[in-house]
């Protein structure tokens, strides 16, 4: 059985693309390497999906390195020696189905970095092969069939749209958001209505958002959030042409005379090797997964691993600079009947200083604490050095869920692609099934902490003026495992870029790459509303050119 | 929402009111000891003793969370060595901890703490699964009736979990 395309992954990057081309009556198969856990299957258990590996691999069975500077010397540590994945949700849908969903598009500027504020010495500055009006109409398209939900709020910096309203109104918000609307009005901050990837009415099959106050890091159990899964693969699978394979690790794709011919999965659950045979080959795993295959599946023609004959996959990895904040409310800031509300959304962003300082700038999101009491309550055992426990660590625990909430703010802000954040394989690293996993090295420029810190101090401001207690900010040059783009840059020259502008491999004609990898510099947003718009993108121009590659 | 006490909880519950016994669980060639568990339920209930606001670590079934969690793949291997570790070592150290007065062993344990960097690592880990039991949904044990949440005026997400793990509902 030969499929006219086959998709590795399915997160919002491989979404796009499959809707695309099953709508437009192309046979695609996909190939996730978890299982198929659709709404009924959901709950907002904290132990299976904030404490443990159930939804990522077990870190025994697969994992990363990380490669840190200690003393000088980059030293790889594996992840099942810190705990801490680098996976982000491996299921159908992938990790849109955990994510909050704070939706913003990327500005014109990000398109144009190098030309708008010129090179910064150690950072690969570059601007892309393709400018906003190209994916202001995918971004539209999310809007409608993803589902965004919110209210235009006009600033300096806003993007244009070819549209005047978002498809889905603003979701309900919690009584702190006018006291942030007043606050950001006395000093003269705009208050940024955020957009919602979240329906707050039903669409086709997904019910709308029921205000559970378990969403960010839960799968949601109404279709409401914007997953690949609820709003792009059930319907597609529903439609016929879609055939997606669960429980497939897809450890390398075969190459001959510069096309790609097959994928070779492990079935995880009978540990047997299986392949696929397709015309076209997308690969969207999510940026360090994708770049981990192309760099393993080595060939004649590509010894350093497919489309890398300029030794560019992997390089330029992009994070998600920044930092979290928080500042504690209490009875004497607000009623506490209205402070205690429970899940009604903040929504509300700080985006005035997208440009600081004459440096790109970035974005604040402002939201509460998380509901998950077993996190919360646990970070109360500690005061200073000394643990508690017995009436102490009650007496603290109760004040904390009883009379007290803590507003976090989170800093969006660009990571500079340097030299030193690149996806590599090491023979020494491998996981259960032979496959070397991949090394992340993440150096990070020193600018990008700059930038976050000035940022930070703009959302502690609002805190104050809020009347906030115990205001805190924590901006680090770590990379948030979540937040990941680049690897596999797109460009015009194939001797600086893994993709050309359409995600189409330099070297390799048949193979795409439509996650978040491509992108040559990341913006100061979350990812996931760009990615699914190129993906859309690269699925357009797959289904116009489709004859190049299907006979 | 209806739950079911799983085979497995159950046999770690009656098990536990045994003297040494091994528990083999399902999937696992090497059995747990459990004498350990035995110390580990005893620093639990100076941790959340009986008299106070908050459900006692008996009462919401602190060390039958433990016994059961411990068995799944995702448990740390690494955690519940020192887990186990940490049992041997306060013994060692206060040999009669397991015959004390709970205000002797609420001292002992705090003695062990101050005196003893590993004490103080193991206490605060035992500490972190006794939360875990105390506020984790009461599929997987602990939080009996929802007497964690309920102390807390707590209301936790819906859906509830109608099976541990994330598992697939047929």
């Amino acid at each position: 059985m030969k499929y006219d395309v086959c998709i590795v992954g399915t997160g919002a990057g491989a979404s796009g693309v499959a809707h695309t081309l099953t709508e437009a009556g192309l046979k695609v198969v996909m190939l996730e390497r978890g299982g198929f856990l659709k709404e009924k299957d959901f709950s907002k258990d904290e132990i299976a999906y904030c404490k443990r590996d159930i939804v990522t691999p077990n870190l025994k069975e697969s994992y990363h390195t990380i490669e840190a500077l200690e003393n000088g010397k980059w030293v790889k540590t594996p992840t099942y020696v810190t705990e801490s994945s680098f996976f982000n949700g491996n299921i159908v849908g992938g990790s849109s189905n955990f994510m909050s969903g704070y939706f913003h598009r990327l500005k014109p500027v990000d398109f144009k970095l190098l030309s708008t504020y010129g090179a910064i010495k150690g950072a690969n500055v570059v601007d892309w092969v393709i400018d906003y009006d190209e994916l202001e109409p995918y971004f539209e398209k999310v809007e409608r069939l993803v589902g965004v939900s919110g209210e235009v709020t006009p600033y300096k910096y806003h993007e244009p749209r070819s549209t005047k309203v978002f498809p889905y109104p603003p979701l309900e918000e919690h009584p702190i958001s006018k006291r942030i609307d007043q606050s950001c009005k006395s000093l003269g901050f705009v208050a940024y209505k955020t957009p919602r990837a979240i329906l707050s009415k039903p669409k086709d099959d997904r019910a709308n958002c029921y205000y559970s106050n378990y969403c960010g890091s839960y799968p949601c159990a109404s279709g409401a959030k914007g997953s690949a899964r609820a709003s792009l693969l059930q319907p597609a699978v529903k439609r016929g042409n879609l055939t997606i394979i669960t429980h497939a690790f897809v450890k390398k794709l075969v190459e001959k005379n510069a096309k790609v011919t097959e994928a070779i999965y492990i079935d995880t659950q009978t540990k047997k090797e299986h392949g696929i045979k397709a015309d076209i080959f997308v690969v969207a795993g999510q940026a360090v997964e994708s770049c981990r295959l192309l760099l393993n599946s080595k060939s004649k023609n590509f010894p350093n691993g497919l489309a890398n004959n300029s030794g560019q996959v992997g390089k330029n990895l992009l994070f998600s600079a920044g930092g979290v904040g928080s500042g504690q409310f209490d009875a004497k800031t607000m009623p506490l009947k209205e402070l205690m509300v429970e899940g009604l959304f903040v929504n509300r962003s700080l985006c005035d200083w997208y440009e600081v300082e004459k440096m790109k700038g970035g974005i604040v999101d402002f939201l509460f604490e998380h509901a998950n009491p077993i996190s919360k309550a646990s970070k109360q055992r500690w005061e200073g050095d000394k643990l508690l426990w017995g009436e102490e660590l009650q007496d603290k625990i109760f004040h904390k869920f009883t009379a007290t909430k803590q507003l976090n703010f989170e800093v969006f802000n660009d990571w500079l692609p340097t030299d030193n954040c690149f996806v590599s394989v090491d023979e020494k690293y491998k996981d259960v099934y032979g496959v070397p996993v991949a090394n992340i090295r993440i150096g990070a420029h020193p600018h990008d902490l700059k930038v976050a810190k000035l940022l930070a101090k703009k959302a502690k401001k609002v805190l104050e003026e809020m009347g906030a207690k115990n205001i805190r900010s924590s901006m680090s040059s770590y990379p948030p495992a979540n937040l990941q783009a680049g690897g596999c840059r797109f460009g015009d020259n194939p001797k600086t870029s893994v993709l050309n502008r359409h995600c189409q491999a330099h070297e390799v004609s048949n193979l795409f790459v439509s996650d978040g990898s491509f992108m040559p510099t990341g913006g100061s947003v979350t990812y996931t509303w760009t990615i699914y718009a190129n993906s859309f993108r690269v699925g357009d121009y797959i289904v116009e050119n489709k004859k190049k590659w299907i006979s | 929402m209806k739950k079911t006490v799983t085979r497995r909880v159950f046999i770690a519950s009656t098990l536990l009111a045994g003297t040494t016994l091994f528990l083999l669980p399902q999937g696992k060639t090497t059995p747990i000891n459990i004498e350990p568990f035995k110390v580990l339920s005893a620093v639990q209930e100076v941790l959340f003793p009986k008299g106070l606001k908050a459900p006692s670590a008996s009462e919401f079934g602190a060390t039958a969370y433990l016994l059961n969690v411990s068995t799944h793949p995702s448990f740390w291997a690494e955690d519940l060595k020192f887990l186990t570790y940490g049992a041997e070592l306060l013994i060692k150290e206060k040999s009669n901890f397991l015959s004390m007065t709970p205000k002797e062993q609420d001292e002992a344990l705090r003695d062990f703490v101050n005196n003893n960097p590993k004490g103080k690592n193991w206490v605060s880990l035992l500490l972190f699964y006794t939360l875990e039991a105390l506020f984790s949904d009461p599929i997987y044990g602990g939080n009996k009736n929802e007497v964690g949440w309920k102390w807390l005026n707590h209301n936790t997400g819906q859906p509830q979990p109608k099976k541990m793990w994330a598992e697939e509902i047929a």
